[in-house]
């Protein structure tokens, strides 16, 4: 009898699984992602051994009782891990993985092109990530600010709520490039806006006889600010006959707009831009 | 021996036929049934500095569960097909590299009885990025090359970030966020 167990347990370490116990099993609560981290188990023998999480998933075998290292290679994603460790059951355990510090922002700003004067015309949102592409929830705080040429116009802190950070302001008064840039300690992101005149004001038009029709002429057009209105921008004359009316369209060169209309009679000239009406001029028949 | 690759090729094309066949039909039928299983409602009232708009609303929701659908789907069956179209960028390639795992692993898992509780907490000023809160509620099941090794209910917190596409709302970012 006693010989038939020897045999049985001899047999038994050559062909039965080598099962352990898993008593104990210590997570840490959390990670600062890329860290390496470690576990530690109870219990002896051998067990399979799981890790998951966002971007990983792991089976190995493990001795119980010794720590089970995790590298940080395999923790560079922040979000929730889950950890098995089977014999005949299994043992779970989860802990968090936290971003690490801020090492990049992404910056959204918008409009790319604005008229100057605008109330609450430019915008800009910043979400700040660590190097591994997590987003940083933990508040930070983050400057905005807004030049244009060496002028601020804008400058404001702003804490991070769930990892963004946002603003809205008036666009300038002045055409030309706008900086914006958003920074947290040494970590800048720039943009440009670029700040175009507002719609015309005061829009005034001359005109004279020519042999065939009448020539008419903006005097240089400007927004209300002093701006001059960009090339190209479309400027329409309406002449008005006895026996008819006809329009042309000229764009705007060099800060002027010119067009020849054909008319011999008695004629009124008038001129518009976007929604802005300009002077009429009354021009007599031709003599 | 040519004639011999030749039908080999032509068999490994049949089988890929077949394959993709399978998978289009298995794919179409479970994600209907794996969709309708997703639940997901929108609470947009703290959406801040922008108003949510009932149609944009309907569009979150819509693609939203259709994101969960499919990415339940890919992490069970262990493809990468169901992320086209539905992720993109960080969010697309971490599911990417959880799907490329787990083929290596033997692993997969599986999201059962989903139910996602969003809410809207920034939506973008131009409406271009909003960023949202889930609160979901899911049975989890991890299983080793088909044998169930973990099952438990699950209460997760994610922060979602969503752009606009060309015709849905895709997600960029889909974080778990510390337990409360």
């Amino acid at each position: 009898m006693h010989r038939l167990l020897l045999i049985g347990a001899a047999l038994c370490l050559v062909a039965c699984p080598v099962t352990g116990e898993a008593q104990d099993l210590r997570v840490p609560a959390s990670v600062i992602a890329g860290d390496d981290a470690t576990i530690s188990t109870a219990g002896s023998g051998k067990a399979t051994f799981y890790l998951l999480g966002p971007g990983v998933s792991r089976k190995s075998e493990v001795n119980l009782g010794e720590e089970i290292r995790l590298r940080g290679q395999e923790l560079r994603n922040a979000g929730d891990y889950l950890v098995l460790v089977c014999t005949e059951t299994c043992h779970s355990g989860t802990f968090y993985v936290i971003a690490a510090k801020p090492a990049s922002f992404a910056f959204l700003v918008h409009p790319s092109r604005v008229p100057v004067g605008l109330g609450d015309a430019v915008s800009g949102v910043a979400f700040p990530f660590d190097q591994f592409h997590n987003l940083v929830l933990a508040p930070v705080t983050v400057t905005f600010q807004l030049t244009a040429g060496d002028k601020s116009l804008f400058s404001k802190q702003v804490r991070t709520q769930n990892g963004v950070a946002w603003f809205r302001t008036a666009s300038g008064k002045s055409a030309g490039l706008l900086q914006v840039v958003a920074s947290l300690d040494d970590l800048s992101a720039k943009r440009a806006v670029q700040q175009v005149a507002s719609d015309p004001c005061n829009l005034r038009i001359t005109g004279q006889r020519i042999p065939n029709g009448i020539l008419v002429q903006t005097e240089p057009v400007h927004d209300c600010a002093g701006n001059v209105v960009p090339d190209g921008t479309i400027v329409t004359f309406s002449a008005t006959e006895a026996n008819g009316k006809s329009t042309v369209d000229a764009p705007i060169k060099q800060g002027i707009a010119r067009a020849q209309i054909e008319a011999s009679g008695a004629t009124v000239v008038s001129v518009a831009s976007g929604v802005v009406m300009g002077n009429e001029l009354r021009m007599e028949a031709k003599p | 021996m040519s004639s011999m690759i030749k039908s080999a090729a032509t068999f490994r094309q049949g089988l890929r036929f077949v394959t993709a066949f399978a998978l289009l039909l298995g794919g179409a039928v479970s994600s209907s049934a794996a969709d309708s299983a997703v639940q997901v409602q929108l609470d947009t009232k703290k959406s801040s500095p922008r108003a949510v708009e009932s149609l944009t609303e309907h569009g979150i929701v819509r693609d939203y569960r259709f994101a969960w659908t499919s990415m339940a789907q890919a992490l069970e069956l262990n493809t990468l097909d169901p992320l086209e179209g539905t992720f993109a960028g960080d969010a697309k390639q971490l599911l990417h590299d959880t799907v490329v795992s787990q083929q290596h692993s033997g692993l997969s898992r599986q999201y059962l009885n989903q139910n996602h509780r969003l809410e809207a907490v920034f939506y973008a000023p131009e409406g271009d990025v909003m960023e949202l809160q889930d609160t979901a509620e899911y049975e989890l099941r991890i299983s080793d090359g088909g044998k169930i090794v973990h099952e438990e209910h699950v209460v997760m917190h994610f922060l979602v970030l969503m752009t606009p596409g060309a015709d849905r709302w895709v997600i960029r970012r889909l974080q778990a966020m510390p337990q409360s």
